[in-house]
């Protein structure tokens, strides 16, 4: 495990070397000192070159190297020791607010401001179908865009924001020409006016989206799972599934069950690398009798990577995870023999549709 | 489009399609992925992925020492490795015929 001693090793290497491990040093012993290990062979072997660039130049600072490397590890991203993961957000914003660019922007940001106060009339038409949509929206469907539906009725729906858009720009025209409603009441129109507006928004793009689609943002700190995405076949919206647990309606769990898809293709799970206690292990699928891993068997087993987690505190057996089971009443005559093989010659009867589609 | 972020999607294959050439260690492999085109890739990304990999079982690691320079560990592909690299190269080729049908149907409307 020691690092090869290289006695060349510049100081600016042995610091660089220093400070990463420094950042590494919530991870378990062995991470730490395998990835320390490939660095500082790294070092020596960038030493080697004929290139006088600064260490931090050329790899990074050391916290963003050391990030880097966990995240391509897929080892968790350091912040559970309370460190804000980016420091110096705050000085930058003061420096943004300070800088000569931001004060050169002044006047563009005065111009913003005159638009805004001529665009003020949009925004009471706006406001006023606000009123009539968000409520409708909530209360029924929220297919009901651009034209709301209160009560299923878009006719009525067109009255109310009529009426609405009229109230609207009355008070705004009130407003700004001098007869204030009262301080009170003023602040609940404004307060209620940008409620509205975020609401009417967040309804919107929810409701435009019609299921949960894959995310392809990428974010730094879950690079691993993103990484290996290759690896998992199957998706559901809490992300890969890497493993299938069947009980029979009874309640009894179900070992090595055989699941197939809608063509008859055996199912494909990614498996779980790193679990939650740390410690890696791999699926061990039971064998046909060709030899042939069957890895269609559910629920996965599991063992745990001799060489890889000789830290304690690893369960060689993982439990079920715990899961409400639904009732189901037995109709008497199918409920008793839930273990019984499937019928497999069973034909399979196309459905006729149902009357009312 | 930055090409960074691409490429962090892709590294896994992209490090085991090299290491299935030839036995690497990690320096060898950057040098290697900048060769081949891949120049934005941070050396600590290759670290790491090397090391998930190994973790993984798709890799196997043996140390060279080395009398004048630095000791090095090298890492070669096994049988899993190149089961992974099968399927991944599968996944990227359909992904990538799809992305490609998407920017080229663009083109023909535009």
């Amino acid at each position: 495990m020691s690092a090869p001693s290289a006695p060349s090793r510049t100081r600016q290497a042995q610091d660089y070397l220093a400070a990463v491990e420094h950042e590494l040093a919530d991870l378990p012993a062995e991470d730490r000192g395998d990835l320390v290990e490939d660095l500082a062979m790294h070092l020596d072997a960038l030493a080697a070159e004929d290139d006088d660039r600064d260490i931090a130049v050329r790899l990074g600072p050391p916290a963003v190297y050391a990030e880097e490397l966990r995240a391509a590890a897929g080892l968790p991203a350091r912040g559970a020791g309370g460190r804000s993961p980016a420091p110096g957000l705050r000085e930058r914003i003061d420096g943004l607010v300070a800088s000569e660019a931001f004060q050169r922007a002044r006047p563009a940001l005065r111009e913003t401001r005159r638009l805004l106060v001529e665009l003020r009339p949009a925004w009471w038409v706006l406001r006023g179908y606000l009123l009539v949509f968000v409520p409708s929206a909530v209360l029924g469907d929220h297919r009901d865009f651009p034209v709301p539906a209160p009560l299923g009725s878009h006719v009525l729906g067109v009255l109310l924001v009529a009426a609405a858009v009229v109230g609207s720009v009355h008070l705004g025209r009130r407003a700004t020409a001098g007869q204030r409603p009262g301080r009170r009441l003023h602040l609940v129109t404004a307060g209620g006016g940008v409620l509205l507006a975020l609401w009417g928004l967040a309804l919107v793009s929810s409701g435009s989206v019609t299921g949960p689609e894959p995310v392809y943002g990428y974010d730094y700190a879950t690079a691993a799972p993103e990484q290996a995405m290759g690896q998992y076949p199957l998706l559901n919206r809490y992300g890969p599934v890497t493993n299938v647990f069947p009980y029979a309606a009874d309640g009894t769990p179900l070992e090595d069950v055989l699941l197939y898809d809608q063509d008859g293709r055996p199912l494909e799970v990614g498996f779980q690398e790193w679990w939650a206690d740390g410690c890696y292990r791999v699926p061990v699928p039971p064998r046909a009798a060709d030899g042939a891993p069957v890895e269609h068997a559910f629920p996965q087993a599991y063992e745990l990577e001799p060489y890889a987690t000789s830290t304690n505190g690893c369960l060689s057996e993982v439990p079920r995870p715990a899961v409400p089971l639904p009732v189901i009443p037995s109709d008497g005559a199918a409920e008793p023999t839930p273990m019984e093989p499937a019928p497999t010659e069973e034909p399979v009867k196309p459905v006729a549709p149902a009357p009312g589609d | 489009m930055d090409a960074s972020q691409l490429l962090k999607g892709v590294l896994d294959v992209a490090v085991l399609a090299v290491v299935r050439d030839a036995d690497g260690y990690g320096y060898d492999v950057v040098r290697r992925l900048r060769t081949a085109g891949l120049e934005e890739v941070g050396d600590a990304s290759v670290y790491g992925t090397l090391r998930r990999l190994y973790q993984a079982g798709a890799l196997t690691s043996y140390v060279v020492p080395s009398d004048e320079g630095p000791h090095r560990k090298y890492y070669a592909i096994n049988d899993r490795g190149r089961s992974v690299l099968d399927d991944s190269t599968k996944t990227w080729r359909t992904f990538a015929d799809t992305v490609d049908a998407l920017l080229d149907r663009k083109a023909d409307v535009a």
